[in-house]
């Protein structure tokens, strides 16, 4: 399918590093909305909606933000922190919006695995489905994170 | 039938894309204003060549307004008042301004464009504000994600700056972003030592100039900030001192000690540094010497989650927390805090529980 100019133009957003170094599609050449339908499909695989994975990271960073910078428990086997740095990023669709530069870091005590994101990422699941490209700093696999956070 | 569609579609693109050019060189080589007076704070006046934003009119002028995005109205700081002339309010510019600020007048430089006499209100203090070329002489690792830069000035050689300022340092594009960029950080050095500047930057992942300080910038290369910016500084009272303080929080609070050292300040005061681990602690023999130096100060640093083979027999658990054990008065103390919003809001939250009055909390959060 032809993509519109509005597609071509977000795509080279996204690829670019305006916003964030390294940009938001790292090496994956497949195309945004071709990224999106492939997430959203693997998440309802693994029994969710893209919103409802959101919302549970919201959650989650809204509990690890009390711990002001150390790591708290979430659940049984789950703890997370939240960093901030100075300075707001803005979500690369066209829409107003800006977002607290934090980062989420979620640790399954488990298994000492981690998982990260930011408050631009909940906004760009929640808002666009969009999980970023394979080999970018902040992709998340949907069913990885679904298995984690819920 | 086909044929003239055909026809009839290429014709029309063409003259769109025909009108896009003319109207992208119209922009380019016809959009000169001419001269524009620019009048600032109602006292002098600058005369310019329209057609650029204010931003980069002004900072042509050496007149440095705040901007971490290199004008692509991304950051939202480099405001101002525009009091006549700006022309409407922009739609790339309302999602950083608050009903108050639109009320008076605030607009973002970077989305103004000068294209007649424009009557603008600044702070004074961006007069003095200057940009310094410099050389990056010495990198030491703090912890796993924060590290020491210190640069040497080498244009102008001198900064003159109050302990609690910041400066932003100048990004150049390179292989993981095409955009330069400005990002603020809070000077840690002693203002004795006039040559130089120091920053303590905590890595951000994905950020654009933190990935660049951390993994590019290399010892004798050189760059470029401006500064200094900023009114978080010491007031000139007797009141007891409560400093909190987390991460990359800890650089202003270390420059004001050196300013403390530097002038006999005699003033109580007890720093309350917070990490999350005793590995994540930093500098602690250089507040053991400010403990000796100074006559009432005492530093608590704070450790949450203290591993067993760590032997910490410290404070532990949150910052606020330890707060709360060692201060049980703080209505005539004052509190200077530097750190994350989250952090901030919860130590203003416990500080006000303790007595202590809003007015007497000075801080700068990381937003």
């Amino acid at each position: 399918m032809k993509e519109s100019p509005q597609s071509k133009k977000l795509e080279a957003m996204l690829r670019s590093s305006k916003l964030v170094a390294g940009g938001f599609l790292g090496t994956d050449n497949r195309s945004v909305s071709e990224i999106i339908e492939t997430d959203r499909q693997t998440a309802a695989a693994a029994g969710y909606s893209t919103a409802e994975i959101a919302r549970r990271m919201q959650e989650i960073t809204d509990i690890a933000v009390t711990g002001l910078g150390n790591f708290v428990r979430i659940d049984e086997g789950l703890e997370a922190m939240v960093e901030e740095a100075k300075g707001s990023l803005v979500c690369p669709w066209p829409h107003p919006g800006t977002y607290a530069k934090r980062v989420t870091i979620l640790r399954d005590t488990k298994n000492q695995k981690l998982l990260q994101w930011s408050d631009l990422n909940i906004h760009m699941i929640a808002e666009h489905g969009f999980f970023e490209g394979r080999g970018s700093t902040f992709r998340l696999e949907p069913d990885e994170l679904a298995d984690v956070i819920f | 039938m086909f044929t003239t569609i055909l026809i009839s579609v290429l014709i029309i693109s063409l003259i769109a894309a025909a009108l896009a050019a003319v109207l992208a060189v119209s922009e380019n080589y016809l959009g000169d204003y001419g001269p524009c007076k620019i009048t600032i704070n109602k006292e002098s006046e600058l005369e310019v060549r329209g057609g650029k934003s204010l931003l980069a009119l002004l900072s042509q002028e050496k007149i440095f307004i705040p901007s971490a995005c290199g004008g692509r109205g991304t950051c939202g700081m480099c405001k101002l008042k525009v009091l006549e002339g700006g022309g409407p309010l922009l739609p790339t510019e309302e999602p950083f301004l608050s009903d108050e600020e639109r009320d008076s007048n605030v607009r973002l430089s970077c989305q103004v464009k000068v294209r007649n006499d424009i009557e603008i209100q600044i702070p004074d203090e961006i007069f003095a504000v200057q940009e310094f070329k410099c050389r990056c002489a010495d990198i030491l690792e703090l912890t796993h994600d924060i590290r020491q830069f210190t640069f040497e000035l080498i244009e102008p050689e001198k900064i003159d700056f109050v302990p609690g300022q910041y400066v932003q340092l100048f990004t150049p594009a390179y292989e993981k972003s095409s955009e330069e960029v400005y990002r603020a950080y809070s000077i840690s050095s002693d203002a004795r030592n006039d040559g130089k500047i120091e920053l303590i930057i905590r890595l951000v992942p994905n950020g654009i100039c933190t990935t660049y300080c951390f993994d590019y910038l290399k010892e004798g290369d050189e760059v470029k900030l401006n500064g200094p910016y900023g009114d978080f500084q010491l007031s000139d009272t007797e009141a007891p001192i409560i400093f909190i303080a987390g991460g990359s929080g800890m650089a202003p609070i270390k420059s004001m000690l050196h300013q403390m050292v530097n002038t006999d300040n005699k003033r109580k005061a007890s720093y309350f540094f917070g990490a999350n681990k005793v590995s994540e602690l930093f500098l602690g023999d250089l507040m053991k010497d400010f403990e000796s130096q100074l006559a009432d100060f005492t530093y608590v640093p704070v450790v949450a989650n203290p591993e067993p083979e760590e032997n910490w027999d410290g404070e532990t658990g949150l910052v606020t927390e330890a707060v709360k054990r060692q201060i049980d008065d703080a209505s005539v103390c004052e509190a200077y805090l530097c750190g994350s919003p989250g952090m901030i809001d919860a130590s203003i939250a416990v500080l006000k529980e303790l007595g202590m009055k809003e007015e007497n909390i000075f801080y700068d959060k990381f937003a």
